[in-house]
């Protein structure tokens, strides 16, 4: 399980991921923010639709991509937390199709 | 249009150390870093600790802050959030910056892509919970996010050190599953009197080992046939060590048999690479002073060969010498002056990376798969059976490989299977990796979205400040 070692409550933001409202610090990764959260599953796998999750959360892996306020294809660990972001498990597969907005 | 003398892309010790250098010099110079600050991966947040206790990371962490502020001060522009994806050996650079596209052209180039880890295709490594040491890292460093009863696996300084750091934090460790063969120590062993002229360096990892050898955590060590244990999640690791089969219970498994140059930068350019059969990875082919096969492209620290950070700081001040006479601000005797003690760490860092080396090579076992279902390449979900069946049917080399499988072709470009594919085409083809050869990669070297093209700009060196 993850878990911040911050015990103060300064800079805090509210994120909802995946329906679940997150609170985070200003700063903060997005992927450290699902973490912590204990939501790890960052995206589905496009051909057999298995879950991932952040390998390397330094943006060379890009198992961590998620859908940011609608914008499909976000890396959470490069993203930063911001009041009010809407951050969905990203599932794009042959059968679904991505929002028109990002491609 | 007002081009930069010099455009330096990646802000870690290499990068930074060549900025303070060149501005020094009166270069107009340009950062470009991916993050937010300034620090690269070893450094990160190095001067903004979000930990109550940032001294836990140890000092060379804390001298990161140091460099940093330097290199704040230098005066060099430094673009931060500024993530380049295309990169012409006309000197021409594009990248993300705030959401939106930016150009600037460049006289000269020097690309410090820094280091990534090597990949560890074990069974399983693509469960949910299954993680790299580094990323242990960075989500301690930039975050001060820890992972509470992890098993941590593999080798090599990195690994040792965040157990020690989650020790230090009071984080509970499920076990250090340690993968070095008994046969490296006997190899590294004549190795071991040129590297004692380095002993700082060695007495560092020392202590580290005793450290976590004191605290009591469970240790095994010499491990072999390390298997990731789950179904949708991580549920932890098994293995064998001293003939007995372990299992030890985790969510989290933390993975790290080193680093090897983070290559796409270079590649993409076009630049030469060989392969180093001593760290057995590609790297980019440089003389002492960092020039690419491209005369005005130099490249330095990790991502031209592992160094460790203060080889890279010393690499950035000869490449920041070496550019500056190639800028006609120094002479060449000016900078072979300057760059001398510089070169002469260099080399003697030489055998104590040797050692390293040598101790810590990566094993077969961990850098290629063993099992015909597991995956090699992650986001075009290839497993080494699908790839082995498209060797089999006549792609002999990466890129063929990759028009019939489609393994590399996702939005990692092959960060990740690169060095696997080259690794098992060299296997199979009983031949060297360099006659294997690499991917042939392309800009963008990022996903991108047109809305994003289309909010174009470009940044100019003001002219006389």
């Amino acid at each position: 399980m993850f878990r911040s070692l911050q015990d103060d409550d300064r800079d805090l933001v509210t994120l909802n991921v995946n329906g679940q409202m997150v609170t985070a610090r200003k700063g903060q990764s997005v992927w450290s923010a699902m973490a912590v959260a204990g939501q790890v599953e960052t995206r589905k796998a496009a051909l057999s639709g298995e879950a991932r999750s952040a390998y390397c959360a330094m943006g060379v892996c890009f198992e961590c991509m998620v859908n940011i306020d609608g914008l499909p294809n976000q890396q959470a660990c490069l993203r930063r937390v911001a009041d009010g972001m809407k951050v969905l498990t990203q599932d794009i597969s042959e059968d679904t199709e991505a929002d028109d907005a990002g491609l | 249009m007002q081009a930069f003398d010099c455009a330096i892309v990646g802000a870690g010790p290499a990068g930074m150390s060549a900025a303070i250098e060149l501005a020094q010099a009166g270069a107009d110079v340009v950062v470009l870093d991916r993050a937010d600050r300034a620090g690269g991966q070893i450094y990160r947040s190095a001067a903004d600790s979000p930990l109550p206790d940032a001294a836990s990371l140890g000092p060379d962490y804390a001298a990161g802050a140091d460099l940093i502020s330097r290199f704040e001060d230098s005066g060099a522009k430094h673009l931060a959030g500024a993530d380049a994806w295309h990169l012409g050996d006309d000197g021409r650079i594009l990248f993300s910056y705030q959401g939106e596209t930016r150009e600037l052209h460049s006289r000269e180039m020097l690309l410090c892509p820094g280091a990534m880890e090597r990949p560890m295709p074990i069974p399983g490594w693509t469960l949910p919970g299954v993680m790299t040491a580094g990323a242990a890292q960075v989500m301690l460093k930039s975050d001060a996010v820890v992972a509470d009863g992890a098993v941590f696996a593999g080798s090599g300084p990195l690994l040792y050190l965040i157990v020690a750091q989650y020790l230090r934090l009071g984080v509970p460790v499920a076990a250090l599953v340690e993968t070095t063969p008994r046969q490296h120590y006997l190899d590294a062993a004549p190795l071991m009197p040129r590297a004692l002229r380095q002993l700082g360096q060695l007495r560092k990892g020392l202590s580290l080992l005793r450290e976590i050898r004191a605290s009591g955590v469970s240790i095994y060590r010499h491990a072999e046939n390390l298997e990731v244990l789950g179904d949708e999640n991580a549920k932890g690791l098994r293995f064998v060590a001293s003939g007995k089969q372990y299992e030890v219970a985790a969510d989290t498994v933390f993975l790290h048999h080193g680093v090897q140059p983070n290559l796409n930068m270079t590649r993409a350019m076009g630049l030469a690479h060989h392969w180093n059969s001593a760290q057995m990875c590609w790297q980019v082919t440089v003389d002492a002073f960092g020039e690419s096969s491209v005369a005005h492209v130099s490249v330095a620290g990790d991502g031209a060969g592992i160094v460790g950070a203060d080889g890279a700081c010393a690499a950035g001040r000869v490449a920041a010498q070496n550019i500056s006479h190639r800028l006609g601000r120094i002479s060449r005797a000016e900078r072979d002056n300057k760059t001398k003690s510089d070169l002469a760490y260099l080399s003697a860092l030489k055998p104590f990376r040797r050692f390293i080396d040598c101790l810590y090579r990566p094993t077969d076992a961990l850098s290629s798969p063993r099992q015909a279902n597991t995956l090699v390449c992650r986001c075009e979900e290839q497993s080494m059976g699908d790839l082995r069946t498209g060797f089999e049917q006549g792609a002999r080399d990466p890129n063929a490989l990759k028009s019939l499988t489609r393994c590399g072709m996702g939005p990692c470009q092959g960060r990740q299977c690169g060095h696997l594919v080259t690794g098992l085409l060299a296997q199979w083809r009983e031949e060297s990796p360099e006659a294997v050869g690499y991917y042939r990669l392309r800009s963008p070297q990022r996903l991108l979205t047109l809305d994003e093209l289309g909010r174009y700009e470009t940044v100019t060196a003001e002219a006389a400040e």
